[in-house]
């Protein structure tokens, strides 16, 4: 298994956001969790990255894991290709290869023109490709996706999918969370993340 | 801890601080308002004042503009670069926690703020020293701009402090503020030290070593050494309790 989610359990203060949450993951596989606003999806990613931490429960990842926040989180003042250089250090990927799948990302969702352009000066659905694109870098084997198609146009949130199924047929498991899921046909299984229970 | 990463971040660093107009334009500007103000106002009066930080008894005749323009030059140091460090941990750091969970340390993140940091001061310790020099004969160049690096490394190191312990942008400048002005704008101003009360409150804040090597570099031919290893045991404190702060923010709990 490559996730293993393990009786998550979260509150903030007297208020319960998760309540022994579990489920599990296999490679090749895309699992949606769905949810309404402020029901704890983001929360549970952010646990399982590792950027919070759970009140109980346990977490077991066995592979490389690639991460896209909802929100693009990304450096202003630096440029597209600055970012991948920055990135390709923090999973020490080294150069050829990073310019390899750098331009390959770039190509995949047309934004290659704007590698030399800065992020303070991108639209938010080029921003949001390069957020994508940083969790694709060094070719996960867990990709955790929230909200990542939020910001695309069509032709990008075709590009996505076909690349998500290209990503699932190398063996990458992919999670999904969004409040809206489409595409159902696609997922081989989807949970509802209701008052701090997966159903 | 890899030596690349740590370089590849503190060059991805030092773009974005360049690249922010306002920074470099600060850095070259607040130095050269702060001293000509000093010249504008202060006047040539000769005035004797007792070199607090050595053993004996030494008093020494200045003018009140050189002494302004050595306070002045310390003072507008400290202050740009606690701004400074204050915005290099607080600005980005969603993306900085990003990068954490992607695979850089905390500690190589916070190294190559480091070293930016100490780029800045650099620079800014020559620039300041020179620009003083022009205006008022420095009787020890070198100890003096010494004496600037000393108050940029441990008001920087404050910075660093108060950015990983405070999250909003306005609360992290208060605390820079308040201490500073008190600090470095007032208390460690010699026309005032030399008749203030319970002087061992002033001698117990951050700038008072490098303040007095700037002094005694600036106008004496006495050591300043005493004053420097003070100032850089000051400057250690803050580091160290900078970068458990940081650590502590950014760690992951995996």
């Amino acid at each position: 298994m490559i996730l293993e989610v393990k009786n998550i359990a979260k509150s903030f203060g007297k208020n319960t956001i998760l309540n022994d949450v579990s489920f599990g993951m296999e490679p090749s596989t895309l699992i949606g969790i769905v949810g309404e606003n402020g029901s704890g999806k983001s929360t549970l990613l952010k646990i399982i990255v590792g950027e919070w931490k759970s009140n109980s429960g346990n977490i077991s990842i066995n592979g490389a894991v690639g991460y896209c926040p909802q929100k693009p989180l990304l450096f202003d003042q630096l440029t597209v290709r600055e970012h991948f250089q920055y990135f390709s250090a923090a999973y020490n990927i080294n150069r050829t290869l990073f310019q390899e799948r750098s331009e390959a990302l770039m190509n995949l969702f047309n934004y290659k023109k704007y590698e030399q352009v800065k992020v303070a000066n991108l639209s938010g659905g080029t921003q949001q490709k390069l957020n994508l694109s940083l969790a694709l870098l060094h070719k996960p084997q867990l990709l955790i996706l929230d909200e990542p198609y939020s910001g695309f146009d069509w032709d990008t949130y075709l590009k996505f999918w076909d690349y998500t199924k290209h990503l699932i047929s190398e063996g990458c498991a992919i999670l999904v969370v969004t409040h809206l899921l489409a595409e159902k046909a696609r997922f081989n299984r989807i949970y509802d993340l209701r008052n701090g229970i997966l159903v | 801890m890899s030596l690349n990463r740590i370089l590849i971040s503190f060059s991805m660093i030092f773009r974005m601080l360049i690249r922010r107009r306002i920074i470099p334009i600060l850095l070259a500007v607040i130095p050269v308002v702060f001293l000509t103000i000093v010249a504008l106002t202060t006047s040539d009066r000769i005035l004797p004042f007792r070199l607090a930080s050595l053993e004996e008894e030494v008093f020494i005749n200045i003018s009140e503009k050189g002494i302004s323009f050595v306070f002045f030059a310390v003072a507008s140091a400290g202050f740009l670069v606690s701004f400074l460090a204050l915005n290099l941990i607080q600005k980005n750091s969603e993306v900085n926690r990003r990068l954490v969970i992607c695979g850089y340390k905390p500690l190589e993140l916070l190294s190559s703020k480091l070293l930016s940091l100490l780029v800045v001061i650099l620079l800014i310790s020559v620039y300041v020293g020179l620009l003083t020099n022009m205006l008022f004969p420095i009787d020890h160049l070198a100890a003096f701009i010494l004496s600037l690096v000393l108050i940029g490394l441990v008001y920087g190191c404050y910075g660093l402090t108060v950015g990983s312990l405070v999250k909003g942008e306005l609360e992290g400048i208060l605390f820079i503020v308040l201490l500073v002005n008190i600090d470095v704008g007032w208390l460690q101003n010699p026309l005032f030290y030399a008749e203030a009360q319970n002087q061992v409150i002033i001698q117990l804040l951050p700038a008072y070593f490098p303040s007095q090597t700037g002094i005694i570099s600036a106008f004496t031919d006495y050591s300043p050494v005493n004053s420097i290893l003070k100032s850089v045991l000051y400057g250690a404190v803050f580091l160290i309790l900078s970068m458990l702060l940081f650590y502590n923010k950014m760690r992951l709990y995996r």
